[in-house]
């Protein structure tokens, strides 16, 4: 069940879980754990905004060009990750406010998802689907707390081969996604620093939103020097 | 009010963390006694499938798996009406003016779930949920920005931990807050029309939190499925409007 710890030892200590009745003294102690992760999710998100600044600022002005030449954005993730490249895809094609852009999820699709991992393998989910829908254009975010998924590594090196803009987000100590980045093989990689996937997607949400926030701010300018795309 | 799209702002005051640490806590309970965890957020899809597989898949080694769906079909009632079973739990992500959310958190005590209600922006009404675990912010971005996240893993997080105090995991003393008949101080238990009566001055089949019942309907004269009513004593004696309100018509 869920403590390992508490159920290996409890035959010695039979009384002292099944005879706690004092509630308040736990929800303190729960109260004061979410305050002390809260604090630690903001240091964090602040701290990888600041570390990947400048980084955020170049892809998102890369993302506002592509999306002005008509381009899209495809994100991807396995699990909880690929619940916030959902979001982050909603972000972009239909934000609160501002300029929505074409932008999906390539785990949205149950029906491309379970026919391309029965048989082609898990791993191609998301190649076979930037093989068919990229552009040199377009635009690949791929999220992965560890930074080592196969589906996604497969799936970036496809589109970069493809001439997208390929953006990783990564955690822990970044895993293959941060060594592509230093061979060159990714455009831009962002490790959360943090032993911890849940305090890692929380500051990939806050990576996405800086993408985002860029990106809409500089499409509401005059392109530099180029014509809008028909 | 804050701009929460800022990072390294306070994330979770004084009275949230109490907010998160009594909602872990029912829902510890809840899941102990066998509950399934329904998901529901129309605005925000994605968001109640990341709470289920938070649950049901846990990112950390060990912990326990707990039944938990995502329910995203285009009408999310239909999905938790028919899903939800007394003792369940029923979230929602949602703003506090999402039609489908105000309407399920409002039947969900017929169903005999217990209701939790993530959000940001203008609060529901107090009691609109047992647990209302909110962002006070009045900034549209807060739903990607990280915010939601943060709450249903620190939810989640907390619930694990209730876990280990097993003493504390008897049934709640919380949810005496049905709806008392004024006339006799006795129980006016809210129910859901199963199936209308099949005569006149027959009895409906109504849910409530106990179960399904037929129940003696004549005081309101006609009913469909999926009214809600005051169950007295095996007698409906009141119909709830589309507002919750006490209705004579």
């Amino acid at each position: 069940m869920t403590t390992h710890d508490s159920e290996s030892t409890s035959f010695l200590y039979p009384f002292i879980d099944s005879e706690e009745t004092d509630a308040q003294s736990l929800l303190d102690d729960l109260a004061a754990s979410a305050r002390g992760k809260a604090a630690e999710s903001a240091r964090l998100q602040k701290a990888s905004l600041d570390e990947y600044g400048d980084g955020l600022t170049a892809a998102g002005i890369d993302m506002a060009d592509r999306f002005r030449r008509g381009g899209r954005l495809y994100t991807f993730g396995n699990g909880g990750s690929s619940t916030d490249a959902a979001t982050l895809a909603s972000l972009f094609s239909r934000p609160a406010r501002g300029r929505p852009v074409a932008a999906w999820s390539l785990a949205a699709d149950q029906a491309v998802v379970t026919a391309l991992g029965n048989d082609v393998g898990f791993d191609l989910i998301f190649k076979r689907q930037i093989i068919a829908h990229a552009r040199d254009r377009d635009v690949a975010i791929a999220l992965s707390t560890s930074g080592n998924s196969d589906d996604l590594m497969t799936a970036l090196t496809e589109a970069k081969q493809r001439g997208l803009l390929t953006i990783g987000f990564a955690g822990h100590e970044g895993g293959r996604m941060a060594a592509m980045a230093s061979a060159g093989e990714l455009d831009f990689c962002y490790t959360v620093h943090s032993q911890s996937i849940h305090r890692i997607q929380e500051s990939h949400a806050m990576l996405g939103y800086r993408l985002w926030s860029v990106a809409q701010e500089h499409m509401a300018r005059p392109a530099p020097n180029s014509v809008e795309a028909s | 009010m804050t701009t929460t799209a800022e990072a390294g702002g306070h994330l979770v005051d004084t009275d949230l963390s109490a907010d998160l640490a009594a909602a872990a806590l029912s829902l510890a309970r809840r899941f102990h006694d066998g509950a399934t965890l329904w998901v529901i957020s129309p605005q925000w899809e994605p968001h109640a499938h990341h709470v289920a597989v938070e649950f049901v898949h846990p990112v950390i080694m060990g912990k326990r798996a707990l039944p938990s769906v995502a329910l995203v079909e285009p009408d999310p009632v239909a999905q938790a009406r028919v899903a939800s079973r007394p003792g369940d739990i029923l979230l929602a992500v949602a703003s506090a003016n999402e039609p489908a959310v105000v309407d399920a958190m409002r039947r969900a005590p017929a169903w005999g779930a217990m209701t939790l209600w993530i959000g940001a922006g203008p609060r529901p009404p107090a009691g609109a949920a047992n647990h209302i675990l909110w962002v006070d912010s009045d900034d549209p971005m807060v739903p990607a920005t990280g915010r939601f996240v943060l709450m249903y893993h620190l939810l989640w997080e907390l619930t694990h931990v209730c876990f280990e105090h097993s003493g504390l995991l008897k049934p709640d003393a919380e949810e005496c807050d049905e709806t008392v008949c004024v006339t006799c101080s006795d129980e006016g238990r809210l129910g859901e029309v199963v199936i209308e009566p099949a005569e006149p001055l027959g009895p409906a089949l109504v849910r409530t939190a106990a179960g399904e019942e037929w129940v003696d309907v004549s005081v309101l004269g006609d009913v469909r499925p999926n009214d809600l009513v005051l169950v007295h004593a095996g007698a409906a004696i009141t119909r709830l409007d589309d507002a919750g309100q006490e209705t004579n018509r």
